[in-house]
């Protein structure tokens, strides 16, 4: 399936970075997720925070379905966890808000090597992944739960 | 030197932060950082630090081994790292990558290395001076070394497999359940590859943690003999296989026990459990 547009942007614009550039744009998008997680007084429809296995600290989704079925995130991250963690997060904060819920749900994850470049993409850095499985399961949770109030009504 | 440093058996090896901030214009010295997290280094490192990557500069590009002789001597040109060059490491992960990049300089006979004593975290914890600006200093010769010293620092399958069946010291360092064979891999990580868990016959589990303090720091030499000498049996003069998945965390317990201890006859077996867990017929144990 095609990108929600301003990821396809995105992808488009860090495959055609210098290797310099596009750490230094990863690098700017880190220091951009501090700024994704939910401000104060911000009210969500669902709040998932853990600590999961697969993941060096505490990474907090939070969803607002806006006009109908419209995604919008906030995401906290605990600070251990990795520079290139917190750069996907951003990206992705950035890009899927807006975005219709069942388009988030249907995101490849085949993207995280076009953007953050062959020379990042190590075994030890799948958690790249792991902030795009964490809205997907988000977005499945409140979608679940709204078919549950509507059978139950 | 603080005392506690200065108990070990080879304190020169140890540095504290206090030492490392006295002398971060000193020309002989060179910092360099070392992690696990690939962006660590571009978010802030310490004043002057080079980055030395593990798998970027100390790992062949091709085959699962190290840099060779020329590898090695450019990489330390291009980094402003003579022959007389002090070279500290520090790193993430409590120094598990400063200790592995440490080992690989001992490959080459670089002994003028040092580590910083809790690493990156203790240092940022305790509000010391981080910055971006990247140093590029001018190029230095480093003649390149006579060849790679492995015999006096790394065990290979075939050596680590001799030393399994002579029933010599072999510690791993992985995680208990890492050990026992429940997992394949370590707390907060992917799978790497392993098709078999469990341990090598023989071995001790030690996780490597046990060396080090919550604030990353290494436990004092009375606290580190405690655990190996006391625990786990090891003699001053045994000779000792350290192990873990890939040799990073074994690089952590080998510098304890070679230097910090002053254990005679240690090695590190880089090929770890992703090699011993995948080789055909290689015996395993388990513990469950």
């Amino acid at each position: 399936m095609a990108y929600p547009a301003p990821l396809q942007e995105l992808i488009e614009l860090f495959e055609y970075l210098p290797e310099a550039e596009r750490r230094e744009s990863l690098i700017n998008y880190a220091d951009a997720s501090k700024s994704c997680g939910p401000k104060e007084g911000e009210v969500f429809d669902l709040e998932d925070v853990r600590k999961d296995e697969e993941c060096t600290d505490t990474v907090g989704v939070f969803l607002r379905a806006e006009e109908g079925d419209r995604a919008h995130f906030a995401i906290e991250l605990g600070p251990k966890v990795q520079t290139l963690t917190k750069a996907m997060t951003a990206i992705l904060c950035r890009s899927l808000n807006g975005a219709p819920m069942k388009e988030v749900l249907e995101v490849p994850a085949d993207f995280v090597p076009r953007i953050i470049g062959a020379e990042l993409v190590r075994l030890r850095s799948q958690t790249v992944y792991y902030v795009l499985s964490r809205m997907k399961t988000a977005v499945k949770m409140l979608l679940d739960r709204r078919r549950a109030a509507e059978g139950g009504g | 030197m603080n005392t506690k440093i200065s108990a070990y058996a080879h304190p020169e090896v140890l540095v504290d932060a206090d030492w490392l901030l006295e002398h971060l214009n000193d020309p002989n010295v060179r910092v360099v950082e070392s992690n696990e997290d690939l962006l660590l280094y571009d978010m802030g490192h310490i004043p002057g630090a080079v980055h030395i990557d593990w798998r970027r500069d100390l790992n062949d590009q091709t085959v699962r081994d190290y840099v060779g002789p020329e590898g090695f001597a450019a990489l330390c040109e291009r980094n402003g790292i003579g022959p007389e060059t002090t070279v500290v490491f520090y790193g993430d992960k409590s120094n598990w990558w400063a200790c592995y990049a440490f080992w690989v300089f001992q490959l080459f006979g670089h002994d003028k290395a040092k580590v910083l004593d809790g690493g990156r975290d203790k240092w940022e914890e305790e509000g010391r001076p981080l910055t971006r600006e990247v140093v590029a200093y001018p190029a230095v010769t480093y003649p390149v070394p006579a060849g790679r010293n492995d015999a006096a620092h790394r065990a290979y399958f075939q050596q680590a497999l001799e030393h399994m069946q002579a029933g010599k010291k072999m510690v791993d360092v992985r995680s208990p359940k890492e050990f026992s064979g429940e997992t394949t891999h370590m707390p907060e990580y992917p799978q790497e590859g392993v098709l078999r868990g469990g341990h090598i016959p023989g071995a001790k589990s030690c996780p490597w943690a046990r060396a080090a303090n919550a604030d990353k720091t290494f436990k004092t030499r009375e606290e580190l003999e405690a655990i190996y000498a006391g625990e786990l049996g090891l003699n001053v003069e045994d000779d000792i296989v350290a192990y873990c998945r890939i040799g990073e965390r074994s690089s952590h317990t080998w510098f304890v026990l070679k230097y910090l201890l002053g254990y005679k006859q240690v090695r590190n077996y880089d090929g770890s459990w992703t090699e011993w867990g995948n080789m055909v017929r290689s015996p395993i144990e388990k513990s469950l």
